[in-house]
């Protein structure tokens, strides 16, 4: 029945686009507004410079591509609505999206009964991958991350004592248990771990204890906004020996704001000079468009609308056959090359992707000198 | 590590972190006021007083960066913004309501606190906004006491300082100008007030000024203390500084600021020797608590229910 | 007051009537967005449940609640972690939520309700920030922040639900159910109760009510309504998340009813079925930038209702003068039948 209905919209939709030739709908979905609006930012760039390159180039089968951006704020509830929407319009056949992993949880189910493919270019929490076989990720998952920077703190920095402040939340908690499980191989001293709730400002009473703990680095598996405050206020309680480092929650230009940042790494997918040959043009119609260099929200969300506008050029609209389309790209020979890497899929459509380290130089974000090799 | 210095460490975690709390206290003890004050006239817990706090730190925000304002100058001007907004708060809203039900009053003030908050959300939008360094006075950011591992801060004992100094002019205030007569009159009885020849309105009036007042100048020195302003700020903040009036005794100033200290101190210590996940569950169980075994807070006198 | 007698429907009518046309509504067609339009209505009604919960303590007995929201995150995770855990069916789950409500409702209630209003107020506030925050923190019960996935849809004699127009059934018969045993109590001698109490306390009492006794009750009613509607919301959503519960629910359910008329059960309902709708109008018609301060709306909403028209749009006092036409015309009837004709 449920399949009945779908044919029946997917065929009246494609019969309405031959006949009036309008544009394919490619959907992105990620907080545009609200505190990690500048996450979003990089997203809908990236998506919009694949848009209209695709669009410069003929388009998907002779016709244009449009990307529509819908905004969930990184809400759970405004992730279901919107997925609703975009699972009963039959012109939607993939999505681009969902960068919180709360957001992309709640919308999981929805796209899963409607058989819609969706491709996160940015959730990395472990759970999401076995939850439906409609999701697509090209970034790595945090398991990977963490394990990665226990290593990049152990063999490049040589800390041996950390403390970890974390954030009340499945990115953050995720991260902290990848990189406690490697620390613990490697010999890395674990002298605490705090936590903070994303409203709060006060994060005095969990750094004073650390201070007093003299740890080598604070890692701060947690989101910018809170970030640059837990930098600033450890500086002011004289914690100055420390170093700080996070993940790609903290790769964002707010950082860079704060003086007492200096010396922060973090991991991330994505560099523009550390990137192949193929990402060059990329990053130069960027900063051409942006004024800017791409961060790796940009570099993933334009791979992603590469690869849906691929599928749809391979297989049509029909979004059982996108999907059987995606989870065919799963050896490195059948890869999707993109600016950030290769992207294929494991079974659980989650995918391996190399992790760079880049820090705060000068009051900018620059490649750090030694690069951890996988 | 020997045993002596394993104490030196100990003893001075908790040191820094009773500064931490007694910090924290004196910015809850600032707001805290403005919400005894008003109970304490008109008997209605004003909500939108946390937003008053929230745009006290955007308007100081907004001197500061946009319009280029010396710090100390947009300071004052914001205290004093802040005190015509508390009366116009009180003139559109409250005013009509004073012969309604209670009920009527309180959704009002929850409404304006979200219509204040929503507000602040459409013209600053949502990202934490912090003053920038190079714009404040140099000696804020300089450590003003290094004691071994303990470091007080020259802004903290600025914060400290002016709650001191206010409470002190407020307990004047209230206790020793005709004013004060007049507001503690009214908080007894209206009706026999007026009847006395009191202006009511205008007393209450001068309620709402002053408890805004100390609201956005509490506001100000969060946004420079946590280098962080963001519409929903009040909201947190609010509640909890109602927690400490609550506390001390709803309706006395001096109540207000012990309820803050202690609620400061609690939150902190809380958070650093019990658990930081359950650090705003501290502040309401202590809430909650005085409600049910002690409403009149730990210096107020006991009310009875008016009948 | 005007004593207007309006012929057409008797008013035993209108509500069935209402319900029959509710269920031809899926059967419109509307093109492709019907499953939208849908959803946004199951939503309506799932709020016009909460609502008329919640309106049991503001508007029968005329105290102010904050913590509706709790009692709403209890029952969704009373009735996530049953389906998860022990697979139980929804028809299991529902009163189990409920129950499970009331005891909370009668927990909280039972020290607090001796309270004043504004005092109440916030200690009802206070605990559903600390319920949130329970299940924030308590990782191995909740999962915590990594909110709770893979809730099983509910069934009926066998059949999974699936579909969206099956779910606006079934949450259109909770509706009836809620609004049964809603008409009833308003119709009691418990309700009678209420309206006293929140008439005048003092006189209630003097009256020989039971205060603290007819508050608890109010009270755990009103919370068992409010998780059976957090049970369906889990079973509907199969994702619950702590942030789905926060505050900002329990404002907007209280605008609700402020809006249709405290107190009232048609300007609940009607209340639910207007703003809830309006919010979609509202995200279709904004920009997201304003459309996320819609709140603003919200908040301003519930200051003008209690400036120009604190009785909402459809006022308690005619819900009550109803009341009286009807137990008037039932004593007359009754007194017709002993005295003969």
């Amino acid at each position: 029945m449920k399949k009945g209905y779908l044919g029946f919209f997917v065929s009246l939709f494609l019969l309405a686009g031959t006949a009036w030739g309008d544009a394919i709908k490619i959907p992105v979905a990620s907080p545009f507004t609200g505190q990690l609006a500048s996450f979003g930012e990089g997203v809908k760039n990236g998506a919009l410079l694949k848009g209209s390159e695709i669009n410069a180039s003929g388009g998907i089968r002779g016709r244009k591509v449009k990307i529509v951006l819908e905004d969930e704020l990184c809400d759970p509830k405004e992730a279901a609505t919107v997925a609703t929407k975009l699972a009963n319009d039959p012109a939607v056949s993939i999505v681009v999206g969902h960068l919180c992993s709360s957001a992309t949880l709640a919308a999981l189910p929805i796209y899963r009964a409607a058989k819609l493919p969706a491709i996160s270019p940015a959730s990395t929490n472990v759970s999401i991958g076995k939850m439906s076989p409609f999701y697509f990720r090209n970034v790595y998952k945090d398991d990977f991350q963490g394990l990665f920077l226990a290593k990049y703190a152990h063999f490049v920095k040589g800390y041996k004592k950390v403390a970890i402040f974390y954030e009340v939340n499945d990115y953050s908690m995720g991260l902290m248990l990848a990189f406690m499980k490697e620390a613990k191989k490697l010999g890395i001293k674990i002298l605490g771990t705090e936590a903070y709730t994303a409203d709060t400002t006060d994060f005095k009473p969990q750094l004073t204890k650390f201070k007093m703990m003299k740890p080598d680095a604070i890692f701060i598996p947690g989101y910018a906004p809170q970030g640059t405050l837990i930098v600033s206020q450890a500086v002011s309680l004289g914690i100055r020996n420390a170093g700080f480092f996070g993940a790609d929650g903290l790769d964002d230009d707010l950082m860079l704001k704060n003086p007492d940042a200096e010396g922060l790494f973090v991991t991330t997918p994505f560099l523009p000079d550390k990137a192949g040959p193929r990402a060059a043009g990329f990053i130069r119609a960027y900063r051409k468009a942006y004024g800017k260099d791409p961060n790796w929200f940009a570099a993933n969300s334009y791979d992603a609308v590469g690869l849906a506008a691929a599928a749809i050029t391979a297989v049509g609209q029909d979004r059982v056959k996108i999907r059987d389309y995606l989870a065919s790209i799963n050896t490195r020979e059948k890869a999707y090359e993109g600016v950030a890497g290769k992207t294929y899929f494991d079974k659980n459509g989650d995918c391996l992707k190399d992790a760079f380290v880049k820090e705060i130089r000068g009051g900018k974000w620059v490649s750090a000198q030694k690069q951890l090799r996988q | 590590m020997g045993p002596l210095h394993e104490l030196l460490d100990q003893s001075s975690l908790f040191l820094q972190q009773l500064v931490n709390g007694i910090t924290l206290g004196g910015v809850y003890a600032l707001i805290a006021v403005g919400y005894t004050m008003v109970y304490g006239v008109i008997q209605l817990i004003n909500f939108a007083h946390g937003e008053i706090y929230m745009l006290g730190a955007f308007l100081a925000y907004t001197m500061v960066t946009v319009l280029h304002l010396p710090f100390f100058v947009a300071f004052i001007l914001t205290i004093l913004l802040c005190s015509c907004f508390g009366i116009l708060l009180d003139f559109i809203a409250y005013r009509p309501l004073r012969q309604a039900p209670r009920l009527a009053a309180l959704i009002t003030a929850i409404g304006m606190s979200i219509f204040l908050q929503n507000l602040a959300l459409m013209i600053w939008g949502s990202q934490i906004k912090s003053f920038p360094r190079e714009l404040l006075p140099a000696v804020f950011s300089r450590p003003a006491l290094v004691l071994g591992e303990i470091t007080v801060s020259w802004l903290q004992i600025f914060i400290l300082t002016i709650t001191v100094l206010f409470m002190a002019i407020l307990h004047f205030i209230i206790h020793r100008t005709q004013v004060g007569t007049a507001m503690r009159a009214i908080s007894h009885d209206k009706v026999t007030s007026a009847l006395m020849g009191i202006g009511v309105n205008r007393v209450i009036s001068f309620t709402f000024a002053v408890g805004s007042a100390m609201g956005g100048m509490a506001g100000i020195l969060v946004g420079l203390y946590y280098n962080a302003i963001f519409p929903t700020m009040g909201y947190i903040a609010g509640i909890k500084a109602f927690a400490a009036a609550v506390l001390g005794g709803i309706g006395n100033v001096p109540g207000a600021m012990l309820g803050g200290g202690v609620l400061g101190i609690a939150e902190v210590l809380g958070a650093g020797y019990i658990s930081s996940e359950y650090r705003d569950g501290i502040s309401y169980a202590v809430m909650i608590a005085v409600i049910l075994f002690k409403p009149s807070g730990l210096i107020g006198k006991p009310t009875g229910d008016k009948v | 007051m005007s004593r207007r007698t309006r012929p057409a429907l008797p008013p035993g009518l209108i509500m069935p009537l209402i319900f029959l046309l509710a269920l031809l509504l899926p059967w419109i067609p509307l093109g492709p967005s019907s499953n939208y339009v849908l959803r946004v209505l199951t939503t309506a009604v799932l709020y016009m449940i909460l609502a008329l919960g919640l309106n049991i303590v503001p508007g029968f007995t005329g105290l102010l609640d904050l913590g509706y929201v709790g009692f709403y995150g209890i029952g969704a995770y009373t009735s996530g972690l049953l389906a998860i855990h022990y697979d139980l069916s929804f028809w299991w789950i529902l009163p189990l939520a409920a129950l499970n409500g009331a005891l909370w409702g009668i927990l909280l209630g039972a020290p607090t309700l001796r309270l004043t209003g504004d005092y109440f107020a916030i200690v009802t506030f206070g605990f559903s920030e600390l319920v949130v925050l329970v299940i924030r923190n308590e990782l191995w019960l909740t999962r915590g922040p990594m909110g709770l996935p893979g809730i099983s849809p509910p069934s009926l004699l066998g059949h999974t639900l699936t579909k969206d127009w099956e779910f606006f059934y079934l949450v259109l018969f909770l509706l009836a159910v809620v609004l049964f045993v809603v008409t009833r109590l308003e119709d009691s001698r418990l309700g009678r109760a209420w309206f006293a109490i929140r008439g005048d306390e003092i006189a209630a009492q003097c009256c020989g009510i039971n205060l603290i006794r007819y508050k608890v009750t109010a009270f755990a009613i009103s919370a068992s309504i409010g998780a059976m509607g957090g049970a369906f919301y889990a079973k509907w959503f199969k994702f619950i998340h702590p942030d789905m519960f926060k505050f900002w629910e329990s404002i907007l359910i209280l605008c609700l009813i402020v809006f249709g008329g405290m107190g009232s059960i048609r300007g609940t309902m009607l209340g639910a079925l207007v703003l809830i709708p309006l919010t979609e109008i509202l995200r279709a018609v904004l920009p997201q930038e304003l459309f996320s301060a819609r709140y603003l709306i919200y908040g301003l909403t519930l200051v003008l209702m209690m400036r120009w028209r604190p009785a909402g749009l459809i006022p308690f006092e005619r819900a009550q003068e109803a009341l009286a036409r009807r137990a008037e015309a039932r004593i007359r009837s009754r007194r017709g039948g002993e005295q003969g004709p």
